[in-house]
C-alpha cells in the first residue's frame, strides 16, 4: 500500500511529513468506496496542513472542493462556493453569476445531490475554526454531511486549534484527527536548504550547499527560540541572507571566512529579530520611536503628561506629588519599603484609570512651570489629544462639553518616556509607582 | 496477497462504518410500529417522542445505496411499507432539525414532500400564515375515513423548539389533538428534557408519549460488559468464510479470523478493551476506536500492539501536544501565566504583568534569550490566537491591548507535562516551570 507512486512523490516534495501523508492517505476515499464522514487535521500554522491536502487531493484526481473560510463571511457565500467549485462552475465574465443561489442549508443540500459525480468527492474547509462563529447548525451538519446528503462526501477540517475547543451541545460526531506537529530545528534546517536554488539564482556569487547550510544554522540559533512559523523564518532568511553576503560581494573577505562573517550578520540578526512577523525594513526609519514622529505643540506634550500622571497615580496621591511644601519630612526608607507594593497591583501594570477633567487641568497647572492663562487654546489641544486617540473618553456623554466627561491616557509608558523627555521633565519622580525606587 | 488483504479491509470498514444495527429495543420498536400502524390502518392521529443517547442508532438515515444500514426507525418503516396500503395510503413527510432551521423551510419541504407542489404553485401567498393554513386546509380535506394519513418524522426534535412561536409544533400537534386529516408525529431527540422545551400550549396538545432508549446493560456486571464488548468487536471484526462477495482466498480469511480469536483470549488486550470501556462503554466510541484501528492496519494481521497505540493515543491530551509545538519564548510566557494564576489565585492577569515576569526571569538567567517587546507581544498575541488563553471582556476598543484581562485556559498540569515532554528546553526554563522562584 505504502508504495503508491502518489504517495512517494509527496513525501519527497513534502519533506519531513511522511507520516501525515500515510494517515491522510489512508483515510482518503481514494482506494475503495467507503468512505469516512470527517476528518479534522489540527497543527500549528505553516505546518503544512493544507499543502499536504491540496496536493494529496490533485495528484489522486479525487474530486475535491477547497473552500477557506476566512473568505466566507454569510453562510450564503459558503453554500454558494463549494456548490460553484463542486459543479466546476465557470463564470460568465459579463453576467457572473453562481452556480444556484442558496441562502441555507436545506437548498444547499438539494442542489449538492442535484451535482452529478460527487461520490466519493472530498469537500475540505480550510480555518475550520471560523464555523464555531457562524449559524449553529453548520458544524454538526458539515460533520454528517453524508446522512443528510445521502452522498459519499468526505469532509476534512483544517485548523490551528484542538478539537475539544468546538464543543457545543450539538456537536455529537467526532471526526477522526490527524495531527501535524510542528517542525524541529532539523527538520526547518532541512526544509530551508530547499530554498538553496532560489537563493543561489538571486545572489550575484557563486556557493555551495554547504556554505547556505552554515548560514541557516546560524540564523536559527538567533530565531529559533522565538519563532517556528516556517513562513516567517524563510521570509527572514532570505531577507538577510543578501546582507550575509554582503561582505563576500564587496570583496571584503571570501565565503570560507565564516568568523567575519558572523561578526557582520551577528548585529544585523538581532535588529531584525525585533522586526518579526511585522515585514518592514530594519535599515528604514518606520521603526524609530513614535513618540518622536509625533509632533505635537509644547502645551499639549505637557498635556499628554498630565493626563498621563492622572491616569496611572491615584487620586489619594496627588497631593504628596504635586504639593510642593506639604510641610512634613521625607519618609525613611522603612516607611517606603512598608508601602510599596507587590508588582503586580502596580498602576502600570494594571491599566489606565479613568480621571475628571478638572483634575487634569489641576495637575497640569502644578507640573507646568510658568503661568500660562486658561483659553480657548488650551482646550481645544485636550480635544485634539482625543481625536489623536492619545486620549480616550472612558464615559459615553453626549460629547457636546470637554467637563463631565471622564478621560483615559491611551499611550504606553515607553511613549511617555520619551515624550516627557522633549520637554526635559522627568516622569518618573511624579509617578507613585517610581517613586520609591 | 496484498490485494486480497484489501478486500479484507475493505469489508470490516464497510461492516463498521455503514452497520447501524440497533440490537435489543424490540419492545420500543413494536410500540413505535404500532402507533405508526394505527394511523396508516384506522386513520388515529398520534404524536410520540422517541428518545436516546446519541448515536444509538435512532435516526432515520436514507437506506437507498447499502441494505446494511438498519436504525430503529428504519427497521419499522420498512416492515410498514411491506403493508400493501402504505403507498396508497400514506405519505410520509421527513424533517431534520438541522436542515430545516425555521418553519419557512419545514414548510416549504412539507410542501414538496407531500407533492403539493403543483397545488400550491399557482398561489400567492400573502403570509407564511396563509401558507400554513391552506397546507393544513389540504391536509383538512376529506372526513377521518378518506384523507391520506400523513407521518411526520422530526429528527433533532429539539431544534425545532427553538423556532419562532414553535408555530410548526403548535400546529402539528393541533392537527394531531382535532379530528382533521389523520397524522402521526414522531420526534426523535436526544435531549432527555425536550419535554420541558416546549410552551405550554404546544405541550397541552402533545401526546406526552415518550419512548426511552435507555442502555439495557446497566445493571450487568464489570465482567459481564467487559464479555459483551468483546463479543461486539469480534462481530465487527470476524470475516465471513467462504463468501463470494469477498474476493478473498480462504486462508487469508482464515488466518485473519485465527488472529482475531487469538486477540480476543490474550490478556493485555483484554486490559486494554477493559481500560476502553472504563472511559466509555458507548456503543459509537467502540466504533470509533474500531475504525482508527482498522485505518492504521498496512498490510499486518491484528496485534495487541496497535489496540495499544490507538488507546494511548485515545488517552493523549491534544492541548499538551499544541504546548509542546511552542517555540521556546511562547512556552516561557506560559509558564509565566501558570506562575501568576498559582500566587494570585486564579486571579486574570494582563500582558504587562506576565511581560514583567518574564523579564525579571530572563534578567536574572543569563542563558536565557532575551527579547525585545515587540517580539514578545506578538508571541503573546499567537498563544492568544490558539486560544490558550481567552479574554475576560470583550470591550476591546477602551482599553489598551498590554492591560486587557486574560484568563489561562491550560492547567499548571499540562503545561508541566509539556515541559517535560518538549526537548531542546534550556535547563532554566526546565527548572523555572517547576518552581517559580529563580
Amino acid at each position: 500500500m505504502a508504495t503508491d507512486p502518489v504517495v512517494l512523490s509527496l513525501k519527497q516534495s513534502l519533506p519531513c511529513r511522511d507520516s501525515q501523508i500515510d494517515q491522510l492517505y489512508n483515510l482518503l476515499p481514494g482506494k475503495d468506496d467507503i468512505s469516512i464522514p470527517s476528518v479534522y487535521i489540527c497543527g500549528a500554522a505553516s505546518t503544512g496542513k493544507s499543502a499536504v491536502v491540496t496536493s494529496m487531493l490533485h495528484k489522486l484526481e479525487i474530486k475535491h472542493a477547497i473552500v477557506n473560510l476566512v473568505e466566507c463571511y454569510t453562510s450564503k457565500i459558503l453554500f454558494e462556493n463549494i456548490l460553484n467549485k463542486f459543479s466546476d462552475h465557470t463564470f460568465d465574465p459579463t453576467n457572473p453569476l453562481p452556480y444556484a443561489k442558496c441562502d441555507n442549508l436545506m437548498d444547499f443540500i438539494s442542489h449538492l445531490k442535484g451535482i452529478n459525480g460527487l461520490d466519493k468527492s472530498v469537500l475540505v474547509l480550510d480555518k475550520a475554526e471560523e464555523l464555531r462563529h457562524m449559524d449553529a447548525n453548520l458544524l454538526p451538519a458539515f460533520l454528517r454531511i453524508t446522512e443528510l446528503t445521502n452522498l459519499n462526501i468526505t469532509v476534512i477540517l483544517i485548523s490551528d486549534i484542538v478539537f475539544e475547543k468546538y464543543y457545543n451541545k450539538s456537536t455529537d460526531v467526532e471526526p477522526l484527527k490527524v495531527y501535524f506537529p510542528q517542525y524541529n530545528k532539523d527538520e526547518l534546517l532541512e526544509i530551508l536548504t530547499l530554498d538553496f536554488d532560489y537563493v543561489k539564482s538571486e545572489a550575484a556569487i557563486d556557493f555551495d550547499v554547504d556554505f547556505y547550510k552554515n548560514y541557516l544554522s546560524l540564523f536559527l540559533s538567533v530565531f529559533y527560540r522565538a519563532c517556528r512559523d516556517l513562513c516567517e523564518l524563510r521570509y527572514m532568511s532570505r531577507v538577510n541572507f543578501t546582507k550575509y553576503l554582503q561582505p563576500v560581494v564587496q570583496k571584503q573577505c571570501s565565503v570560507s571566512d565564516s568568523m567575519v562573517l558572523w561578526r557582520n550578520i551577528a548585529p544585523v540578526l538581532k535588529n531584525s529579530l525585533e522586526v518579526l512577523y511585522l515585514r518592514v525594513d530594519v535599515t528604514s526609519d518606520q521603526m524609530n520611536n513614535a513618540a518622536h514622529s509625533l509632533e505635537l505643540p509644547y502645551y499639549a506634550k505637557y498635556l499628554l503628561v498630565a493626563a498621563y500622571l492622572a491616569s496611572y497615580n491615584s487620586t489619594k496621591d496627588d497631593k504628596k506629588i504635586f504639593v510642593r511644601n506639604t510641610g512634613k519630612k521625607s519618609k525613611s526608607v522603612r516607611e517606603i519599603k512598608a508601602k510599596s507594593k507587590v508588582s503586580e497591583q502596580l498602576n502600570t501594570q494594571l491599566g489606565p484609570k479613568p480621571f475628571t477633567f478638572d483634575r487634569l487641568l489641576a495637575i497640569f497647572y502644578a507640573i507646568l512651570e510658568e503661568k500660562v492663562g486658561f483659553n480657548n487654546n488650551l482646550l481645544v489641544q485636550v480635544s485634539s489629544l482625543v481625536e489623536l486617540r492619545l486620549l480616550v473618553l472612558s464615559t459615553v456623554g453626549d460629547g457636546t462639553s470637554l467637563d463631565g466627561q471622564k478621560y483615559k491616557c491611551n499611550v504606553s509608558f515607553d511613549f511617555i518616556h520619551s515624550t516627557a523627555k522633549t520637554i526635559g521633565f522627568n516622569i518618573k519622580k511624579y509617578l507613585s509607582d517610581f517613586r520609591h525606587l | 496477497m496484498e490485494n486480497n488483504f484489501n478486500h479484507i479491509i475493505k469489508h470490516l470498514k464497510q461492516n463498521i462504518l455503514k452497520n447501524r444495527t440497533c440490537y435489543g429495543y424490540e419492545k420500543e420498536e413494536q410500540q413505535i410500529y404500532d402507533l405508526l400502524e394505527r394511523t396508516l390502518d384506522c386513520g388515529e392521529s398520534n404524536s410520540a417522542l422517541l428518545i436516546g443517547p446519541r448515536r444509538c442508532g435512532k435516526t432515520l438515515v436514507n437506506n437507498n445505496n447499502s441494505n446494511l444500514v438498519i436504525s430503529l426507525v428504519n427497521k419499522v418503516l420498512e416492515q410498514l411499507q411491506l403493508k400493501d396500503n402504505f403507498q396508497t395510503d400514506c405519505i410520509l413527510v421527513k424533517l431534520n432539525g438541522l436542515i430545516h432551521t425555521d418553519d419557512r423551510l419545514a414548510l416549504k419541504s412539507t410542501t414538496s414532500q407531500m407533492q403539493l407542489d403543483n397545488v400550491v404553485d399557482g398561489k400567492v401567498f400573502g403570509t407564511f400564515a396563509e401558507n400554513l393554513a391552506f397546507l393544513l386546509e389540504c391536509l383538512r380535506t376529506g372526513d377521518k375515513c378518506k384523507s391520506k394519513s400523513v407521518i411526520f418524522i422530526l429528527e433533532a426534535f429539539d431544534l425545532f423548539c427553538s423556532h419562532h412561536n414553535q408555530t410548526l409544533l403548535y400546529n402539528l400537534f393541533d392537527v394531531s389533538q382535532s379530528a382533521q386529516a389523520p397524522i402521526c408525529i414522531l420526534g426523535i431527540t436526544c435531549r432527555l428534557d425536550v419535554i420541558e422545551l416546549l410552551e405550554k400550549r404546544v405541550k397541552s396538545r402533545f401526546s406526552h408519549r415518550q419512548i426511552f432508549l435507555l442502555p439495557h446493560d446497566s445493571q450487568t456486571s464489570k465482567s459481564d460488559a467487559l464479555e459483551d464488548v468483546l463479543r461486539k468487536i469480534e462481530d465487527y471484526l470476524r470475516v465471513p468464510e467462504g463468501s463470494v462477495k469477498l474476493k478473498t482466498n480462504d486462508t487469508l480469511t482464515k488466518q485473519w479470523n485465527k488472529s482475531l480469536t487469538n486477540l480476543l483470549k490474550d490478556k493485555k488486550f483484554k486490559n486494554v478493551i477493559q481500560r476502553l470501556i472504563d472511559i466509555d462503554n458507548s456503543e459509537s466510541m467502540l466504533k470509533d476506536f474500531l475504525v482508527k484501528v482498522i485505518f492504521q492496519l498496512n498490510g499486518e494481521n491484528l496485534t495487541v500492539d496497535i489496540f495499544q497505540k490507538q488507546l494511548n493515543m485515545l488517552e493523549e491530551d491534544d492541548m499538551i501536544k499544541v504546548l509542546q509545538d511552542l517555540t521556546v519564548l511562547e512556552l516561557c510566557l506560559i509558564i509565566s501565566m501558570k506562575h501568576h494564576i498559582e500566587i494570585y489565585d486564579n486571579n486574570p492577569m494582563n500582558f504587562e504583568m506576565i511581560y514583567n515576569r518574564f523579564i525579571k526571569f530572563a534578567n536574572a538567567n543569563a542563558g536565557v534569550q532575551n527579547f525585545q517587546r515587540a517580539v514578545i507581544l506578538k508571541a503573546f498575541e499567537h498563544i492568544q490566537g490558539l486560544e490558550l488563553i481567552s479574554m475576560l471582556s470583550n470591550t476591546t476598543s477602551k482599553v489598551q491591548k498590554e492591560y486587557q484581562f486574560f484568563k489561562l485556559l491550560v492547567t499548571p498540569r499540562q503545561i508541566l507535562e509539556a515541559v517535560k515532554k518538549s526537548s531542546g528546553l534550556p535547563t532554566e526554563v526546565t527548572q523555572w516551570a517547576h518552581s517559580s522562584l529563580t
